[in-house]
């Protein structure tokens, strides 16, 4: 039986989301209308495996600020394999290898070499950012033509894109490791303390290792759904707003910064809750200008809550 | 990172010895690499250009000395680029709407520490993790930079305003020597006060400068507040050298202030390092991301650069400490 506390704050966000879609409703019934629900569903799926990965991440006591730009990078990568061979085979394999290449190098400098992870993976933004700039030819834009990028991106099944599906299976698997595996419990104990999960014999650095592949191949998956979602790719999308928008996910779902503490259904109605309020930003004809300052609010509103949390935590322990 | 600054004066001597070591191969390198971009450009090393140079990073020496004090408590600020272009934008307000200069100077120094106060609040008072917290203001302050601009930048005109970030004295652009005057304060603040030894004691070890009654949470709050404070002062200079307000301001500089001051040798755990190693940080990297720019790199190779000389810096450093601890 899963504590009350906790199942207390996953309705919390159930309710205040779910309260927000009326209140959108009554001031657009556009909103509401079957069209505008599935594009927020498939508009989240690359938000969603930022978040998924990240979630891993941040309960494991890290942070990977590689994800946004990781995605953009892979996104071109898919592109540039695109354009080469005209097929996808090659671009997916190509990013599914590069993105778990990034998330192992990511993992060994943080575990075995002991790096502070925001350090590691701020840099690693950075190497990102310009390496999408390099791989593309200068000011070019690389259009995705075929079936693959139509299916993923526009096709649907049983009302469903199936990009949002994709991404329902993948919370799913992740539910399970999560909550049902001896791996997902190892995330845990070394997000509550390292020196203990280290005690009790678990192989940190090899779980770390494999947390920070984990979202590295949720960057490359975000990056593949980024292409088909457009239809074409460049250098200098906004892969950080993609990470913030991810970030803020996770936290508002009640995920402890700290780490330790998070649950899975949290992280998605984390989601649906940005989903929402990115795409009543657009409804309502808000001005661009006004959505980051409305999201860096919200984060910062969710870490004081996050503070609380944390709090009511410590109460519980003594 | 035993040492404190409580330490005993034998440790404060070897403290010293590594560090100055670390300084004399700093200015080795920066000797290296202005020789050898004045072959790549042969007018590196005329005096108009190191006016043109010194005054493109004054803004970085700025921030990097407010980003050295969050440093050595451990904590990192991530939103001062951000801030750079809000604080500018009240500021360009605040002269537009009331006509003084002076009413713009403090609009701008006090936004900036305004969204400092955030950070510091958030991360002393409530203790949350200060990249989190930084990264959430980072988004903040930009959005706000882009609602007060509309997206647009503004013309300014008036000279008072103008004056610390665009005039020259012959060659020498008067933010120079200004910077220095900051350099100096921020020194005295730092070596000469209780405050600057509490900031010392809270990076080295926060539970022990808490029970001895230092009250570092209370240090904590001060010390974004003071980064907050310079990113105002430096929004003031990039308005000036520009002659305009832009929304887009200081985008990224929060990284190449953590690159130099890491360079400089402030540890990124907090407790150790000092400011004329932050000068010689910036010095260096400067001349490399303005070289870059002179010879005309491609910005996305200067982006891959930059990573790649923050994540090489901290492998060397993390590599030397770890060597010398054990």
């Amino acid at each position: 039986m899963p504590d009350l506390g906790r199942l207390l704050r996953e309705k919390n966000i159930i309710f205040v989301t779910l309260a927000l879609c009326l209140l959108f409703f009554l001031i657009s019934p556009r909103f509401m209308s079957v069209e505008n629900m599935s594009a927020i569903s498939r508009q989240i799926v690359p938000i969603g495996l930022i978040a998924l990965g990240q979630f891993f991440v941040v309960v494991s006591g890290n942070i990977d600020l590689s994800m946004g730009m990781g995605s953009v990078l892979f996104a071109i990568l898919l592109g540039v394999c695109f354009g080469l061979t005209g097929g996808v085979a090659v671009g997916i394999v190509a990013v599914i290898v590069a993105s778990l290449a990034l998330g192992f190098l990511n993992g060994v400098l943080v575990a075995k070499l002991k790096l502070p992870a925001f350090i590691v993976t701020l840099s690693m933004l950075f190497m990102a950012q310009g390496l999408s700039g390099l791989i593309i030819p200068r000011g070019q834009q690389i259009f995705l033509m075929g079936g693959f990028f139509r299916f993923v991106g526009s096709e649907k099944f049983m009302g469903f894109y199936w990009s949002f599906l994709f991404l329902v299976v993948l919370f799913v698997l992740a539910y399970i490791v999560y909550n049902h595996t001896r791996w997902g419990s190892y995330v845990v104990a070394i997000g509550n303390s390292e020196e203990n999960a280290k005690l009790a014999g678990i192989n940190v650095d090899r779980v770390k290792i494999g947390i920070f592949m984990f979202s590295g191949l949720c960057s490359g998956f975000a990056g593949i759904m980024l292409s088909t979602r457009m239809g074409f790719v460049q250098p200098g999308l906004d892969g950080n707003g993609l990470l913030l928008d991810g970030i803020a996910a996770i936290i508002i779902g009640g995920t402890l910064i700290l780490g330790g503490r998070g649950t899975i259904g949290g992280a998605f109605w984390g989601l649906l809750f940005i989903g929402v309020i990115n795409n009543a930003l657009n409804l309502l004809n808000v001005e661009d200008v006004w959505h980051q300052v409305f999201k860096g609010a919200v984060i910062l509103a969710a870490l004081g809550a996050n503070w609380v949390l944390w709090q009511s935590r410590q109460a519980e322990a003594h | 990172m035993t040492s404190t600054a409580m330490a005993s004066s034998a440790q404060n001597t070897k403290k010293l010895d590594g560090l100055t070591l670390r300084y004399l191969v700093l200015i080795g390198l920066i000797v290296i690499a202005s020789v050898g971009f004045s072959f790549a450009n042969e007018n590196f090393y005329s005096l108009t250009n190191i006016g043109i140079l010194l005054r493109s990073i004054a803004v970085l020496f700025l921030l990097s000395m407010g980003m050295t004090f969050v440093m050595l408590t451990g904590g990192i600020d991530l939103s001062v680029g951000s801030n750079v272009a809000f604080s500018g934008g009240v500021g360009v307000i605040a002269l537009t709407t009331t006509g003084s200069a002076f009413i713009g100077f403090a609009a701008a120094i006090f936004a900036g520490m305004a969204i400092g106060a955030v950070n510091g609040f958030f991360i002393g008072r409530l203790k949350l993790s200060a990249f989190m917290v930084t990264l959430a203001t980072f988004a903040l302050a930009r959005g706000l930079a882009l609602v007060i601009y509309d997206a647009d930048s503004i013309n300014v005109s008036n000279q008072t305003f103008l004056w610390l970030g665009g005039v020259s004295w012959g060659n020498m652009p008067v933010v120079i020597p200004f910077v220095a005057l900051v350099f100096i304060a921020l020194s005295v603040v730092l070596y000469k006060t209780t405050f600057g030894r509490d900031v010392y004691a809270a990076g080295s070890n926060f539970a022990t400068a808490f029970v001895l009654g230092r009250r570092p949470e209370k240090t904590l709050v001060w010390v974004y507040v003071l980064s907050g404070a310079l990113a105002g002062l430096s929004a003031i200079i990039t308005v000036g050298r520009v002659s305009s307000g832009q929304p887009w301001a200081g985008l990224y500089l929060e990284f190449d202030a953590i690159t130099a001051v890491i360079l400089g040798g402030t540890s990124l755990f907090g407790g150790r390092g000092m400011l004329l190693g932050t000068i010689l940080g910036v010095l260096l990297y400067g001349i490399i991301i303005n070289g870059l720019v002179l010879t005309g790199t491609n910005p996305y190779l200067q982006s891959l650069i930059k990573g790649m000389i923050l994540l090489g810096v901290v492998l060397l450093d993390t590599y030397t400490q770890r060597g010398k601890t054990a």
